[in-house]
């Protein structure tokens, strides 16, 4: 099997992180998934490149925890497509998981750059 | 869950799923070709930045939670669909299987039925015979009168305990009278088996007195016979050994007393309390065990009964004590051992089953590598293609199993009706769900057993090499696991092979003994005499009339040679014995008596057996009632009470119908194998039924002709002599013989034919081996050829491939079979475990597995240097 390319300039997506990413793009409303795909690498600048396949697993995983929902929906383009939008449940769990990362991001820092 | 529900609303699942995958590659294409790339490589790179899509699409199914079952399912409908497209390898293999599986589960359903169901009473467990203890020779005795109410008054043990004693009955309707077996019970027999009658009641303890009322409880059989199982019967009368009976109860189907099945009627003993005392030992008990009394508690228990009644009778007691045997042990008896051996056997079989199919699958995942390197490539993960794999060696196993299960099925009824009558409990084999449980639990087994090996090949490093080559070479790791199966197999066939072979000669040998009598042209008539007598002595005088009457007549008919009677036939299982000492010595104290079986013969009784007289006479006519009492020893008797001395004229005093008396010993017989056909002779006096009457006669007759053709005629005469009388079981002495080593030749039979099972499919499993190996050697043979190698050479490379096999598992298998035929010593007769045979049964195996070479060695020869060269 061919070995995958090496990445360039582009971060590997710590474990976990990839759900909090999803929930944290459909916070500005719903969208399917090659759009959530996109929507991370632009706001990450790039950086952050979600290997699409990874996307649909993580999507369906969310959507059994309740966390997000999904509905067919005809695109501008008039496609059908499926659009996931956040919960109730699913902000909740956000915020969460935002201030995981929120202290996980300082305790990191701490070590990395000690004052 | 409902299913259909379920299966809809997942293949909609499925297909949204597509459709999202297949939109997010167009979306994906389409911002490429936005971005100005050509739309054929747009489209190339949406799907490569995707990754794999299977695996993508597959993993997102995971997330969904339900898809193990249908994952099962997809496999499953995979592995159909592979066994439909390899039918060679999916027939011998299912084959292979049917028969191992099938060949366990008929063995395991006759084990289940009976050694490991309790016997069918409520709360079997605590049902035991009680028995006497001799003080030598034996574990078990029979009971003497006084002694069995002694025990029953003074045990702690036993709810309740019941004496026994089978005798036949005569039955008379429409001036053809019948014998049939009866058994008479004390009061309490039913109650402690626990069995309701069907009809009516059972043997209450008011019909169990002297002089009770003339009572009688049926077998199902018999009252479907006599009756035609009408419910009228209650009440009704019937003429049992010649007084009318009233019949009481009706037992229901497939009731039996498991240690003497096949009993048509049952009588109260209605012992004489004033007998009891001067009586034999003549009672089989049944107890039933008090709730919380362990089987030890009950066996100190009745040793110290049986301490006590040896101290108050010492005549009668000395040294004698008692022992208790669980109902189920004493029915099963030495089947036991039997049935064990068997089953190992055919476990071995499964075992050489299972070994066969892993290594037909073993080179079938080799040949399937490329198929599985392409799969993993495609995205199948490690875990889904074990899965996979694991999923066809499942399938397999239950497949052949079904098939096991099937043979199993009709086989087991039809090994029933071969059985031998005297089988424990053989009306109560059946395959039953225990049986296919058993059956399921050994297929998941056998799958598992066969199916690990092929999927622990399954390794992700080494899936790339099976792109690369090709699938043609097999790696070296596969080949000795191979090998090491095929040994196994070989080794284990030549333990089976030995074991039947070791069997078969025992059988043989057997078969060949010389009973010290001659069969051939004897007919035989067993019967109770029951005549009626207003005393002891007119009862004898009776007897000694009937048997007389009847020897004449038949004497007198043309188609006779002559004729003679003995009170329990040779060969039949049934001996008594008493009490007897030289009459030129004292009385031995009590418990020292010596003594030995008894035979009581009319006149003229060696003549008819063919049994050589080896000095003085044997009974005539001068030998009557009232004429010196006489007797005959056989040699092991003279042996023991006259050794070195001329017994004829010496006396023995002897208690046998009547108290102690002196007989002369008039003439010595040669030893006959009278117990069993491979029992040494015991020592045996011979009375003269003239003097002696007994109430069992067995008459012998030698028939000039084939001595069926003169049935008619004797029954005729016996008619004519005693007309009340029936008789049983009217057979040859040759099918008398045959039925005695019934169950050896059953034995053999069996191990026979797991011994062949099992060598057909070794000599397959190295056919299999060897033909593949020279398939995945084709290009090295071709060459060779084409180098100028002799056809000659690449033949005997590959038969000694198949050799060396063969050889490593037999010297395995004859380690193995030199530690374990030592389990079968006792089921052989007058051979050892380490017979010169085992050589002759290894060269058999051995010849199977060059045959399993033979044909790949040929086709090796035959490969065609070009073709093979081109195919590169």
């Amino acid at each position: 099997m061919a070995q995958p390319e090496p990445y360039q300039n582009r971060i590997e997506l710590l474990q976990g992180t990839l759900d909090m990413l999803i929930l944290r793009t459909l916070q500005w409303g719903p969208c399917h998934g090659h759009g959530i795909g996109l929507a991370i690498r632009a706001s990450s600048a790039d950086v952050l490149q979600v290997e699409h396949g990874s996307l649909y697993p993580a999507l369906h995983r969310l959507r059994r925890e309740g966390w997000i929902a999904s509905e067919w929906k005809i695109t501008q383009n008039k496609q059908r497509a499926r659009y996931y939008r956040l919960t109730a449940k699913g902000r909740k769990r956000l915020a969460a998981e935002e201030s995981r990362w929120d202290r996980m991001v300082a305790a990191i820092a701490r070590v990395m750059r000690p004052a | 869950m409902r299913l259909w529900p379920w299966l809809k609303r997942r293949s909609r699942e499925n297909s949204e799923l597509d459709e999202e995958i297949r939109f997010h590659l167009l979306q994906e294409a389409q911002l490429r070709i936005d971005r100005g790339e050509p739309p054929d490589a747009a489209r190339r790179s949406a799907l490569r930045d995707f990754g794999n899509v299977t695996l993508a699409a597959e993993l997102t199914r995971q997330m969904w939670g339900w898809s193990a079952l249908e994952r099962a399912a997809q496999d499953l409908r995979f592995a159909a669909r592979m066994m439909r497209r390899s039918p060679a390898f999916t027939a011998v293999a299912l084959a292979a299987l049917a028969l191992g599986i099938g060949a366990t589960t008929a063995m395991f359903s006759v084990v289940n039925a009976v050694l490991l169901r309790p016997l069918p009473f409520p709360d079997a467990g605590r049902l035991v015979m009680v028995w006497e203890r001799p003080p030598e020779g034996g574990l078990t005795n029979v009971v003497q009168t006084q002694n069995f109410f002694d025990w029953r008054k003074r045990n702690r043990s036993f709810e309740n305990i019941a004496a026994l004693f089978r005798l036949p009955a005569n039955l008379e309707s429409e001036g053809d009278p019948v014998q049939v077996p009866g058994l008479r019970v004390t009061a309490g027999f039913f109650e402690i088996l626990g069995t309701p009658p069907l009809l009516g009641r059972t043997i209450r303890p008011e019909d169990d007195v002297t002089g009770g009322p003339g009572v009688v409880v049926l077998s199902h059989g018999l009252w479907q016979r006599r009756f035609g199982s009408r419910q009228e019967t209650i009440g009704r009368k019937m003429i049992v050994d010649g007084s009318a009976r009233e019949v009481i109860g009706v037992m229901p189907p497939g009731f039996a007393f498991p240690a003497i099945p096949r009993v048509d009627l049952y009588l109260p003993m209605q012992i004489h309390p004033s007998e009891a005392l001067l009586d034999g030992r003549n009672y089989s008990t049944v107890a039933r065990l008090r709730r919380n009394t362990s089987l030890a508690d009950a066996a100190a228990d009745m040793r110290a009964v049986a301490a006590q009644t040896a101290r108050e009778r010492p005549d009668m007691n000395a040294k004698w004590s008692a022992t208790v045997v669980p109902l189920l042990e004493q029915t099963v008896g030495d089947t036991r051992t039997t049935l064990l051996v068997l089953l190992g056997a055919v476990a071995f079989v499964l075992l050489i089953a299972c070994a066969n199919v892993s290594n037909l699958l073993l080179m079938r995942a080799n040949a399937r590598r490329r198929e599985i390197a392409v799969r993993a490539a495609l995205g199948a993960g490690r875990w889904r293609l074990f899965h996979q794999l694991a999923m066809e060696s499942l399938l397999l196993a239950l497949a052949g199993g079904f098939a096991g299960f099937l043979l199993a099925w009709w086989g087991v009824p039809a090994v029933r009706t071969l059985l031998p009558a005297t089988f424990p409990r053989a009306g109560e084999i059946e395959v039953d769900r225990g049986v296919l449980a058993f059956t399921l639990l050994v297929s998941v087994a056998c799958g598992l057993f066969f199916g690990i090996f092929p999927a622990l090949q399954v390794d992700r490093g080494r899936l790339g090499e099976g792109l690369r080559a090709g699938g043609r070479y097999g790696s070296a790791a596969h080949r000795s696991l191979r090998n090491l199966l095929v040994v196994t197999e070989v080794s284990l066939a030549v333990l089976l092979v030995v074991g039947a072979g070791l069997m078969l000669r025992s059988f043989v040998l057997l078969h060949e003994v010389d009973p010290g009598f001659r069969p051939e042209r004897l007919l035989t008539l067993r019967m109770m005499l029951f005549p009626q007598a207003s005393s002891f002595a007119q009862l004898l005088e009776r007897r000694a009339a009937l048997v007389a009457g009847m020897l004449e007549r038949i004497r007198a008919l043309p188609q006779v040679e002559s004729a003679a009677s003995i009170h329990m036939l040779p060969l039949t299982g049934l001996q008594s014995g008493t009490w007897y000492y030289r009459a030129d010595r004292p009385a031995p104290p009590p418990g020292d008596m010596s003594g030995g079986d008894v035979s009581v013969v009319s006149d003229d009784y060696f003549r008819t057996m063919g049994i050589p007289l080896l000095a003085g006479r044997e009974f005539d006519l001068r030998d009557r009632r009232g004429s010196p009492h006489v007797a005959l020893l056989n040699q092991a008797a003279a042996r023991a009470n006259f050794p070195g001395e001329n017994p004829i004229g010496k006396r023995v005093k002897v208690t046998w119908s009547m108290g102690p008396e002196e007989v002369e010993i008039v003439g010595l017989a040669a030893d006959i194998r009278h117990n069993a056909l491979d029992a040494t002779p015991e020592p045996c006096l011979f009375l003269p039924h003239a003097q002696q009457p007994s109430g069992f006669v067995s008459l012998v007759v030698r028939t000039r002709a084939q001595s069926l053709s003169a049935v008619s005629a004797v029954k005729e005469q016996i008619r004519a002599a005693a007309p009340h009388q029936g008789a049983q079981e009217i057979e040859t002495m040759e099918d008398v013989v045959s039925a005695s080593i019934a169950r050896p030749r059953l034995d053999v039979a069996i191990l026979g034919v797991f011994g062949l099972l099992a060598l057909a499919l070794a000599a397959l499993g190295i056919y299999a081996v060897v033909s593949y190996s020279v398939e995945q050697r084709t290009r090295e043979m071709g060459i060779r050829l084409a180098l100028g190698a002799a056809p000659r050479s690449i033949r005997r490379m590959v038969l000694r491939e198949g050799l060396l096999l063969a050889l490593a598992g037999i010297g395995a298998g004859l380690a193995a079979a030199l530690g374990l035929t030592r389990y079968l010593a006792s089921l052989l007769y007058a051979i050892r475990p380490t017979d010169a045979l085992v050589y002759a049964a290894v060269s058999a195996v051995l010849a199977a597995a060059i045959a399993g070479c033979f044909v790949p060695a040929r086709r090796a020869t035959r490969v065609d240097p070009a073709v093979v060269l081109r195919e590169e």
